[in-house]
């Protein structure tokens, strides 16, 4: 008996040590390579969905059959997920040797000197064959910390189904006044809202401060807009609103997470090109695309904005490495022919020629759309400031307390300003 | 059942008269016996320990100290002191969560124990499938908090949903709760009263140690079944209650899956803010904003504001909470 009970706690001090060993092994350092001949190891994440996943699989695993000598260790998540993972792991100086980066995000991270500038790497990677509107896209302050890899702009995506019942023609160009009128018609004559209430984005106010030659930040990343252009704007949102133009919002919130034009309460909305492919997942109308009303027709203000970026960790051990693979996923064609339109339409001229065949039809009318107003996006589009996705989300919150009622137009615009204002600090 | 098992402290204290002979042991024994296995007991406790000082309180002394300061993950913390405390005083979003959780404590706590001791009442009588209808009233409390219910909870309140129709056939034509700004909060309020199984459970063990004796007494002298429950029922079970309050409103003030899940729209909290709970907005605030800061700031404002509220409720807790220990 005494026995048994003394084998049982020294079992019991094994156990405990094997515990503790295990913790402090999990603590060190996964990278078990060097110079040591094994293959080198590059930690690449990035944000996306299984079906992502899978067709990253198979880009992996020709960039390793090319380059027998690294090994790639995919991570990947939810967007959310992905930026608090990637901010907790970079707090505790393990950022991925390859992330993918936001352009929301890029100028944060650049900022805290996490980012390789891949033009001084011992392997740059090339640009040349990207479109013209995603060359400097990564650039920041002179450093290239990052790479395009797919571009989207913006647009009017539309119904023609619900603006032929109203009887309504859909332009090549129009002002703000005209789709104004228009979207007010739709929704009287078809029992339809004519749009999704536009004034709710951040990004449409600043191309509509664009097109009247202002701009909604400064190069420095100050608030170069003033609270009246801003309740000139969001007045237009509230008068539209009036007239019956927008759907409730009561439904807006309930419809949620499926947005406004795949529940079918809206005949058009301005927003990003690419959005047509959730709203075709959906939704089973048929949508189309068009250019956005200005107030100036010879510019649309809308610039080439990229979709998803590529950057590398400034500490990386395998600068080299790190590069080749940025390359790869963004010049090789064969990558091009295995996302099509996953990542979004591909930045290189390659991939895009390589993903054409592979496009579903949402995504071809996306890059028709593009072709036909590729004179309008040669400008790079200016890197927004640090908080801007703070501004961003504030943006739509305190519109939605508006089109609530429960707050007039200048108590929002000086809200959006204060809180803003904090944010950029 | 954390709730459960630590009602056990105020039960015993108030309503176990005659509890005595589970305490009595064969005392030298067991003395010594509790002596030479010091060191094993902390052993076995080990894994407790090491957890509470790692996993709780360092992280709580970590935060306390981020609270005075500006971090942002990346850049190392910069001392602001009182900072983040005046700020958030300013801060209008702020104030609107504290108002949010406070209506939402008020309203859901005290509802949520009268529907738990009306039921339990209820259940206390012995009839057939008693054990039946006791499961399944406290089910709710078991799969409530689930991610999928507080879905279902929306589906329910949208428009032309169950809700709806039925207030519709009774004559109140409501449309949808979930967009509606001046009733999502109900929702949710809705979604915690029905769970009301844990209180539930520990009114049911506090009614069934209230003496028969005394309700026999009480017929005898003629008195009516609202007279027996204001002068014995409520009385005697006022340390259960006393513990359901504490526990339930501390739980209200901490209650964030079901706001995260059915309202969060355009930002945390919709629609238009009704639904900002406190423990949203810190989470937007620390994990979407990543102001750590202001985020560990705002955890201990919430923590003394919880303990402020618990000190209040045991202040007053002497002038009718009644423990029947026989020491008066």
């Amino acid at each position: 008996m005494l026995n048994g009970e003394r084998h049982r706690s020294r079992l019991l001090a094994a156990l405990a040590c094997a515990a503790v060993l295990l913790l402090t092994a999990c603590g060190g350092s996964g990278g078990g390579d060097g110079g040591d001949g094994g293959p080198v190891e590059l930690r690449y994440s990035w944000w996306g969905n299984a079906d992502r996943a899978a067709l990253m699989q198979q880009a992996i695993a020709i960039f390793e059959a090319d380059h027998p000598d690294i090994k790639i260790t995919p991570n990947f998540s939810d967007f959310a997920e992905y930026w608090q993972k990637l901010n907790t792991e970079s707090a505790g100086g393990g950022t991925p040797d390859v992330l993918q980066m936001d352009f929301s995000y890029l100028r944060e991270y650049g900022d805290r000197g996490l980012l390789l500038d891949l033009d001084k790497s011992e392997n740059p990677v090339p640009v040349n064959d990207l479109l013209p509107g995603l060359q400097q896209a990564g650039v920041v302050d002179g450093q290239r910390f990052a790479v395009a890899l797919s571009g989207n702009t913006w647009g009017l995506i539309y119904d023609p189904a619900a603006f032929q019942t109203a009887g309504v023609s859909v332009p090549e160009r129009w002002t703000w006044e005209e789709y104004g009128a228009a979207i007010t018609k739709v929704a009287q004559t078809s029992g339809m809202a004519g749009a999704w209430d536009y004034t709710s984005i951040m990004g449409v106010f600043e191309i509509w401060l664009r097109q009247q030659g202002k701009a909604l930040f400064t190069e420095d990343g100050r608030i170069e807009a003033t609270p009246a252009d801003l309740e000139r704007f969001w007045q237009q949102g509230v008068d539209l609103r009036a007239a019956g133009a927008f759907p409730p919002q009561d439904k807006v919130a309930q419809a949620l997470p499926v947005t406004v034009m795949g529940a079918d309460l809206a005949a058009s909305t301005v927003n990003l090109d690419s959005m047509v492919t959730r709203y075709a997942g959906e939704s089973d109308r048929e949508f189309a695309l068009g250019a956005l009303p200005s107030s100036n027709p010879a510019d649309l203000g809308i610039r080439l904005r990229p979709g998803i970026l590529l950057s590398a960790f400034s500490g990386t051990d395998h600068p080299r490495q790190a590069a080749q693979l940025i390359d790869f996923m963004v010049n090789d064609p064969r990558v091009g022919e295995i996302f099509g339109g996953n990542r979004g339409l591909p930045a290189s001229n390659a991939q895009r020629a390589a993903a054409t065949p592979k496009l579903s039809a949402t995504d071809a009318a996306v890059a028709e759309y593009e072709k036909t107003i590729a004179q309008q996006l040669t400008v790079p589009s200016a890197l927004p400031p640090a908080g801007v996705g703070t501004a961003d989300s504030a943006f739509l919150r305190i519109n939605e307390e508006m089109a609530y009622g429960r707050i007039s137009v200048q108590d929002a615009a000086a809200q959006w300003f204060s809180e803003t204002e904090a944010a950029l600090r | 059942m954390t709730a459960g098992t630590s009602a056990g402290p105020a039960l015993s204290r108030g309503l176990r008269p005659s509890a005595g002979p589970q305490q009595a042991g064969p005392g030298g024994r067991t003395r010594k016996s509790l002596r030479t296995d010091g060191p094993a007991g902390y052993f076995f406790l080990s894994p407790w320990i090491l957890g509470m000082l790692l996993l709780t309180l360092g992280p709580m002394l970590a935060s306390l100290y981020l609270s005075f300061t500006d971090y942002n993950l990346f850049t190392a913390p910069e001392w602001v002191g009182l900072q983040n405390y005046v700020d958030m005083f300013a801060d209008q979003r702020w104030r609107q969560s504290v108002l949010v959780t406070l209506t939402y404590v008020v309203i859901s706590a005290p509802l949520k124990l009268a529907v738990a001791l009306a039921v339990a009442m209820l259940l206390a009588r012995p009839r057939r499938s008693q054990g039946f209808y006791r499961s399944a009233f406290y089910a709710p409390s078991l799969i409530g908090a689930s991610v999928s219910i507080a879905i279902t909870w929306r589906a329910l309140f949208s428009d032309d949903a169950a809700v709806d129709r039925v207030l519709t056939a009774l004559g109140f034509p409501s449309g949808g709760w979930v967009g509606d700004p001046s009733r999502a909060l109900m929702i949710l309020v809705l979604l915690a009263v029905w769970q009301f199984g844990a209180p539930m459970v520990i009114f049911l063990a506090g009614l069934k140690q209230i003496p028969r004796e005394l309700y026999e007494a009480a017929e005898c002298d003629g008195a009516g079944p609202w007279r027996k429950f204001w002068s014995i029922t409520l009385p005697t079970l006022s340390p259960v209650i006393f513990f359901n309050v504490l526990m339930e409103t501390i739980g209200a003030f901490q209650a964030f899956t079901s706001a995260f899940v059915v309202s969060s729209g355009n930002g945390l909290g919709g629609p238009a803010g009704s639904t900002l709970f406190y423990t949203l907005y810190l989470y937007e605030r620390g994990f979407q904003d990543f102001r750590m800061g202001y985020a560990s700031a705002m955890a201990w404002m919430l923590l003394l504001a919880v303990g402020l509220v618990t000190a209040v409720l045991f202040r007053t807790s002497r002038s009718w909470v009644f423990y029947n220990d026989g020491s008066s």
